[in-house]
């Protein structure tokens, strides 16, 4: 076989064959080289594809290099069988983003060393850090201000109720197992481990039902302030230290996430924009 | 043409924002092809195209879009919006997003699932509106005119029946105008289109209809070729300013263009332009919406 442009070319049955990936790998080797150098040769091969395959390749050449990769953390959740075009929405939410997330661990990381350091004594930065995680990445999930899309998604048909919780879903199951991880190494009473997921969880849906009516901003804000109070008011020596997370005030957390989940249910049904809930 | 069977619909529509009248009892039904609504800041344009994009609702009267009444329930609304294409006036870009992921985001609040397809249509979007080679490129890198034509290629996924553009020639050059001129006549064969803007020549240049807002009132409704007509023997070329002109201003060749009132002594009759008629349409609003264009 010569390689020259000028003399021998390859007939129509070797291409095929060549094409059909049924040449043996000395021969195969040898008909790429030669199509890579004779141009006869390459727009014969061109003749043989099916334009459709050629198509397909092309767009997949194209989605490789326009479509952006997603974050890290979102790699993962699609090895796990999250479907794609979830995907394409959470690569959106500036929580779910390496960065934001790294950060929230760091947090709550010095937290349960503070906690570790003090010997058990000063369970308030932990108590403190662990429930406002969730609400802090529920809140920037809507982006820098509000969404800059707001009313693209509130008129897109995927719903902007929808997008949210689909946000607020993803942002609890990123942050709740490396807290509740961190609250196990946290020392003092072993309860305490589960215990902040309490407050934790009621805050959420009052952080959507407050940013429904000012802004998640200024929700997370308003939010931070009363459990903040709340944690340093039992430093004052009168209560225990785990008073923030002890039964009693377990239950005015669950009753106050009762009542934001009826707010929530009660605005959807009569707001006159279906679908604007939150 | 029947209301019931029209694209869109609004009956007697009003809205309020606290004690300002936006809209004040707009009768409109809108089809195929493509109108332009005219008027002044705060005419009611952007309130109107929000109500038709299913962004606000309406205080009274009645909307009906693609036969549908958008409020009954969570299905109609959702119905109207998978043949909704919307350009709202400030749309925000996330800046660390390119033109193809932010296309491929609104894709997939719009339901398109499949992965192929999917990019086969923000693709095509992209070609529509010329910026097929900046589809890597992020969304802070791009010119504003270039930002206004990716916010326009969101709003044409999936080819939809209702296309609402709020001002969609904010920031575009005059090629860049021509261009949409071209993707808007294609989509009016199709589809019912809406925009706003603040200039005529954009009406002139890309509509068949044209709707005048003032006070949330409609002042005309009907072909751009007609609302010149209302102007003809009202605007003069004349040595001097009237002087009960509605509004005349001095042009290069040194002699004033005078639009309504009597005609000053020696003035010649001359053929009137889109923005005149609409000026003479908006009648004492006039002076306020020339000196703002």
């Amino acid at each position: 076989m010569t390689t020259g442009t000028q003399g021998w070319h390859a007939d129509p049955a070797l291409l095929s064959s060549y094409l059909a990936g049924v040449l043996d790998a000395v021969t195969g080797a040898s008909v790429e080289q030669h199509v890579s150098r004779c141009e006869t040769c390459r727009t014969a091969v061109g003749g043989l594809i099916e334009p459709q395959l050629l198509e397909r390749t092309w767009a997949g050449i194209c989605d490789a290099v326009e479509r952006p990769r997603l974050p890290y953390p979102l790699r993962l959740a699609r090895r796990c069988g999250l479907p794609e075009p979830t995907l394409v929405l959470l690569a959106c939410a500036a929580s779910l983003r390496g960065a934001w997330l790294v950060g929230a661990f760091l947090s709550l990381s010095f937290a349960t060393l503070a906690a570790y350091a003090s010997g058990g004594t000063a369970l308030a930065p932990f108590l403190l850090a662990a429930p406002l995680a969730p609400v802090l990445g529920v809140a920037a999930a809507y982006g820098p201000r509000q969404d800059p899309l707001e009313a693209l998604i509130a008129t897109a048909p995927y719903g902007r109720t929808r997008l949210i919780l689909l946000r607020t879903i993803a942002v609890l199951v990123s942050v709740l197992p490396v807290t509740a991880l961190l609250g196990l190494t946290v020392p003092g009473p072993p309860w305490i481990a589960a215990a902040w997921l309490g407050p934790a969880l009621a805050l959420v849906p009052v952080q959507l039902a407050l940013a429904a009516f000012v802004g998640p901003r200024f929700a997370a804000t308003v939010l931070s302030l009363v459990w903040s109070g709340l944690v340093l008011n039992s430093l004052r020596g009168s209560v225990a230290p785990t008073w923030p997370v002890e039964v009693a005030q377990q239950g005015v957390y669950l009753a106050v996430a009762g009542a934001a989940c009826i707010l929530i249910a009660v605005r959807a049904g009569s707001d006159r924009q279906p679908g604007v809930a939150l | 043409m029947n209301g019931a069977t029209s694209t869109v619909a609004l009956t007697d529509v009003g809205k309020r924002y606290g004690r300002t009248v936006a809209l004040a009892g707009v009768d409109l039904t809108f089809d195929r092809g493509v109108t332009g609504l005219l008027g002044p800041n705060g005419a009611g344009k952007t309130t109107l195209l929000r109500i038709v994009a299913t962004s606000i609702a309406a205080d009274s009267g009645e909307v009906r879009l693609l036969g549908r009444d958008p409020h009954a329930s969570h299905a109609d609304v959702t119905a109207v919006r998978r043949q909704l294409g919307y350009l709202p006036q400030e749309l925000g870009y996330p800046s660390d997003m390119t033109a193809f992921g932010f296309i491929e985001y609104v894709a997939v609040l719009k339901e398109w699932n499949d992965r192929e397809r999917r990019s086969r249509e923000v693709r095509r979007v992209l070609e529509a509106v010329g910026l097929a080679d900046r589809a890597s490129v992020r969304i802070s890198r791009l010119s504003g005119g270039q930002r206004r034509r990716v916010g326009l290629a969101q709003a044409l996924i999936g080819d939809p029946q209702l296309v609402v553009l709020d001002e969609p020639t904010t920031g575009l050059d005059p090629a860049q105008r021509a261009d949409l001129r071209r993707t808007l006549s294609a989509l009016g064969h199709r589809s019912t289109v809406l925009l706003s803007t603040h200039q005529t020549e954009d009406v002139a240049a890309l509509c068949e209809r044209v709707v005048v807002l003032a006070d949330g009132a409609v002042r005309f409704d009907g072909a751009v070729t007609d609302l010149v007509a209302t102007a003809v023997g009202r605007v003069w070329l004349a040595d001097e300013p009237g002087e009960d002109a509605l509004v005349s201003w001095r042009t290069g060749t040194g002699r004033h263009h005078v639009v309504g009132g009597r005609p000053p002594p020696g003035a010649d009759p001359t053929e009137p332009t889109l923005e005149d008629a609409y000026l003479l349409t908006l009648g004492s609003d006039a002076q306020r919406a020339h000196a703002s264009s």
